[in-house]
């Protein structure tokens, strides 16, 4: 599908579902909002990590600095402003770190991204104890839940289309060869170091932004809520199970693992995570190439080229 | 007073004793991704189930976990090669790259995770549990440790010098570092590749449960204990260099002496900002860690 | 005939029996909906202090032939999910059971964070709502006409504290406290309460929930010699404070942990070690009647027993309820009011809300003696008199 094309569906979808508000109870609501969520963060983390292969564990810290402009400014600021500051000091942030990191590779990358997220969590809170004297914030002039939902929908939109613009850029052609071969691209004249650093950064706007949308939610929030590794965690797993190297794979992933871990939730009160744990084990022993496989077997040929490897790339070659 | 020579003393040998215990955490860990690149994240709840065992071991029969050990090092051993068989061993071959293996693995790994973490749960309920054993507290040049910390600390140091022993006099030991240097060459000069991964899978598992076994003298056990081991853990490998054993004994005593000379000379609340500080800065200008090969 | 005969006492008994099952007929079980911790950080305190009381209680009620409604029992059907420790979660989960499942009443979740997540909600689709693990004056401050905390809260706790100490004539003190809501606010509950009575605080230090050693700071305040050691602590720390203490040798006549000091994982871990330490504790077998039954009950049902402290509030909570269903029903409007205007009888004495808070539960403090953690202070609650100094560790 072409980025012209894509941009467009998700334009329609958008509208399709700016409409929940008004047909969907409040639970369904939020679970849309849950789904929308995950589809946001996990196509702007499969943007960056999908063709580079340099896995990101960081998205706890972009989503959680989104948080936090919201929690110290939204009672001020107008709610549009928080958002999109929110990803603007993720996206600095992550510019400034990857100037200092991205020269490391495959697991001492993912280690140090994890360690980054703890870091800034804990600078976070230890700023906020010793000038605020306080840990956590009550969120109390907060927009209504139709506004946050659509706000929601609008990242996870925007996520989308400019993952489907960068894909057909010459930012996603200099990732993917990022992700082919890293020297072989610099020796053919890319700026490798740039594109790493501009890849890293726009992936950290949206995960920033959702961040910032979504932590109204839960009226009060702290440094161990928002900066919850377990975001971080699921976000590389859906994205991973959907076919990080695709751009429908990981939206398809991110609507169905949180429906189906929200069923399975209600219906196995103590054993959910068992269930979902096994599941997982079988899917990735076999069904490697993700889910984004299943729908590649029905076209081989049409299969765009960067499709065929990745993290997940399924095993046919 | 002499306050300030002793002091500084005590902060040392604490630091090293809380290094040690970090150390023993990761080494098996260590183990397995330097052999295998298999980062396997669900590496402490491995720790948490030998915890358990230990526990009921103690509480139910009274036998010292010092005892229980070997039971839990066989235990464990064989849990790992059950899980690699059914596991690790079809990402192993099926793999196209070893990033496509690492990334493949990083998933199975939480997919174990939940599982083991949820039959913990189920079995044993989220309650903390504990007991104490060997606590008094044993004069060391004038400062006082518990003795269960300094058990820890000397199998911590035991366990990595019998590894680098084994590792580098072995003919075992030098199989396994061939396999690490070039695995294809390995296979070329007839190592058994599929007897080995198992192992070495299996020996990592069965390290972590002993760790967890000799950690359930001295803290609470519950089954969410698990996830903030496996974070030390690989923040010590990466910190030491990946794969690299003497790396992650230095490299967790680093991070012990960090801690504690930190934490006094500012607050413990900056022990968590020093930590990682240290780590992010260790790897700005050591990308491979601090001794790697 | 024979086939006739039987065939006419069939649909003879068939006829009697659809006369006589309307009388039998039950009425719909009074749904009660939460979501609490089972798994995640949540979840050793959830399943110490709180679920279990929920299970208990609603077990007790329906073997007495159900809940008294209005004068009509009706069972009570317990709808619970487990929130995962995670926020949105919990939030999700109580919009399901208040506005998709609309269920008759609702139990809150574990913990202040919870709490305040679930605060707009209720308030939005009118559950009253009576929570035993939420602390905060943000809470309070809040104002929600739907939610009643139980607990006592930080400034009285630690009043009941400094009031202790000056009756013991301590001078000094050295205080940790843990990175989180509860400890930054209740440390400075603490720091105007001993400034109310001219105690000293010789040092002051914090740490993050989590800390694996707390030795360095132990051993310096060992050097300054308190009176007292007051830790505003969580359970991992409660229990490592304890324990590196006995290790670095630190004797102070008053060593005070806070959260965790109940749980009756704290005296199997530490065995004699806790004989003399002081913490937070609201009750124990021998502080009434009703107390010991449900003891001895929570005993036989789960094989463990329940907190010193946020255990039996959560108890008194389900009694408020129960008392409240009893004079209005199932209207939730009316149980609000009722709840606010009332004086209750339960199993931690009188409580009575203001403005959402319980405000006749004093602080108390607790010590552990001999295995059991006694009040000991107000004297007029005490179930023991105060061991003073603490006995050196053992």
């Amino acid at each position: 599908m072409s980025a012209a094309r894509a941009v467009v569906a998700t334009g329609a979808a958008a509208l399709v579902l700016a409409a929940a508000p008004w047909l969907l109870s409040d639970f369904l609501l939020s679970l849309t909002v849950a789904c929308l969520m995950y589809a946001g963060l996990a196509v702007s983390w499969a943007m960056f990590s999908g063709p580079t292969h340099y896995l990101s564990l960081a998205t706890a810290a972009f989503f959680g600095l989104g948080a936090y402009v919201t929690a110290w400014g939204v009672a001020t600021l107008p709610w549009a402003l928080c958002v999109a500051g929110g990803g603007l000091v993720a996206a600095v942030f992550a510019a400034l770190v990857g100037a200092a990191v991205l020269h490391l590779r495959g697991a001492y990358f993912a280690v140090l991204t994890f360690g980054l997220g703890e870091l800034v969590r804990h600078a976070i809170t230890y700023f906020e104890k010793s000038y605020f004297r306080t840990v956590g914030r009550v969120l109390t002039k907060t927009p209504d839940a139709t506004t946050v939902y659509l706000t929601v929908l609008g990242v996870a939109a925007a996520a989308v289309a400019v993952a489907a613009v960068v894909r057909a850029s010459r930012l996603g052609l200099a990732l993917r060869g990022i992700g082919g071969d890293e020297e072989r691209a610099q020796t053919l004249g890319v700026s490798t170091r740039r594109m790493k650093i501009a890849g890293f950064a726009l992936s950290a706007f949206f995960a920033g932004a959702m961040g910032a949308a979504v932590a109204v939610r839960w009226t009060y929030i702290d440094p161990p809520a928002v900066f919850n590794p377990f975001i971080g965690l699921q976000t590389v797993l859906i994205a991973m199970v959907g076919g990080a190297a695709t751009l429908g794979g990981p939206l398809a992933s991110a609507v169905v693992f949180s429906l189906f871990t929200e069923f399975l939730r209600l219906r196995f009160p103590y054993a959910f995570l068992l269930v979902l744990g096994t599941l997982l084990i079988v899917l990735v022993l076999y069904l490697p190439g993700g889910l984004a496989s299943l729908v590649e077997r029905r076209r081989p040929a049409a299969a765009a080229g960067g499709a065929a490897r990745g993290a997940g790339g399924p095993t046919r070659g | 007073m002499e306050i300030g020579r002793t002091l500084w003393l005590d902060l040392t040998l604490a630091g090293l004793i809380t290094g040690g215990m970090y150390a023993l955490v990761a080494v098996g860990l260590n183990l397995q991704y330097g052999l295998m690149r298999v980062m396997n994240i669900a590496h402490g709840e491995f720790l948490m189930v030998g915890a358990y065992l230990a526990y009921w071991a103690y509480t139910l029969t009274g036998v010292s976990p010092l005892l229980t050990l070997p039971a839990v090092f066989v235990a464990l051993f064989l849990i790992g090669l059950l899980v690699f068989r059914l596991c690790f061993r079809r990402i192993a071959r099926a793999s196209p790259s070893v990033e496509v293996l690492e990334a493949r693995s990083l998933l199975v790994g939480f997919g174990l995770m939940f599982l083991i973490q949820n039959g913990a749960y189920l079995a044993w309920g989220a309650d903390l549990r504990g007991y104490e054993y060997l606590a008094r507290p044993v004069e060391i040049a004038g400062a006082r440790f518990g003795a269960n910390r300094l058990v820890v600390f000397a199998f911590a140091v035991g366990v990595s010098v019998v590894l680098l022993a084994l590792l580098r006099f072995t003919l075992f030991g030098k199989a396994v570092r061939a396999m690490m240097q070039s695995p294809r060459g390995a296979q070329l000069v007839g190592i058994d590749v599929g007897l080995l991964h198992p192992v070495v899978f299996g020996v990592g598992l069965a390290l972590a449960g002993v760790a967890g076994a000799l950690l359930s003298m001295i803290y609470e056990i519950s089954p969410a204990m698990g996830e903030p081991y496996t974070v030390t853990a690989l923040i010590v490998i990466t910190l030491g260099g990946l794969g690299s054993a003497p790396g992650s004994l230095l490299g967790g005593l680093l991070l012990g002496l960090v801690e504690t000379y930190g934490t006094h000379v500012s607050n413990p609340s900056m022990k968590m900002l020093l930590s990682y500080g240290v780590f992010v800065l260790v790897l700005i200008l050591r990308p491979r860690g601090l001794f790697a090969r | 005939m024979t086939i006739s005969r039987w065939a006419r006492i069939a649909v003879a008994t068939v006829l009697v029996a659809l006369t006589v099952t309307p009388a039998l007929a039950q009425d719909p079980p009074v749904r009660i909906g939460y979501a609490i911790a089972r798994t995640g950080p949540w979840a050793a305190g959830s399943q110490v202090t709180q679920e279990p009381n929920y299970l208990l209680w609603a077990e007790q009620v329906n073997a007495a032939g159900g809940l008294n409604v209005q004068g009509k029992r009706r069972k009570v059907e317990l709808i619970g999910f487990d929130d995962r420790s995670e926020t949105d979660t919990v939030v999700r989960t109580f919009e399901k059971l208040m506005g998709s499942d609309k269920v008759d009443l609702i139990l809150p979740p574990w913990g202040t964070g919870a709490n305040f997540a679930v605060m707009p909600l209720i308030q939005k689709y009118g559950y009253p709502m009576l929570a035993p693990t939420a602390t905060g004056r943000k809470l309070i401050e809040m104002k929600n006409p739907f939610f009643f905390a139980l607990l006592q809260q930080p400034d009285r706790i630690m009043g009941a504290l400094a009031d202790f100490l000056a009756a013991k004539g301590a001078k000094t003190a050295a205080v940790i406290y843990v990175d989180e809501l509860f400890g930054l606010e209740t440390v400075g509950a603490l720091e105007t309460a001993l400034k109310a009575k001219g105690i000293e605080i010789v040092d002051k230090k914090s740490y993050p929930l989590g800390v694996k050693d707390l030795s360095p700071v132990l051993r310096d305040f060992k050097a300054k010699n308190p009176d007292a050691f007051l830790g505003i602590t969580y359970p991992p720390d409660t229990f490592l404070a304890t324990a590196q203490a006995k290790e670095v040798g630190f004797n102070p006549k008053v060593f005070y942990v806070a959260v965790g000091s109940a749980f009756p994982v704290y005296k199997q871990r530490m065995g004699e070690t806790i004989e003399g330490v002081t913490g937070i504790g609201t009750w124990n077998p021998k502080t009434g009647g009703p107390a010991k039954a449900y003891f001895d009950a929570h005993v036989a049902k789960f094989q463990k027993e329940p907190d010193r402290w946020a255990s039996a509030h959560a108890w008194a909570g389900l009694q408020i309820l129960q008392q409240s269903v009893e004079k209005v029903g199932l209207d939730r409007k009316a149980i609000r009011d009722h709840i606010a205007a009332t004086e209750f009888e339960t199993i931690v004495g009188k409580i009575r809300f203001k403005d959402g808070e319980n405000v006749t539960t004093p602080g108390i403090v607790s010590q552990w003696q001999k295995g059991e953690f006694e009040v000991v202070w107000p004297t007029d609650r005490a179930t023991a008199p105060a061991l003073f100094p603490k006995p050196v560790w053992k």
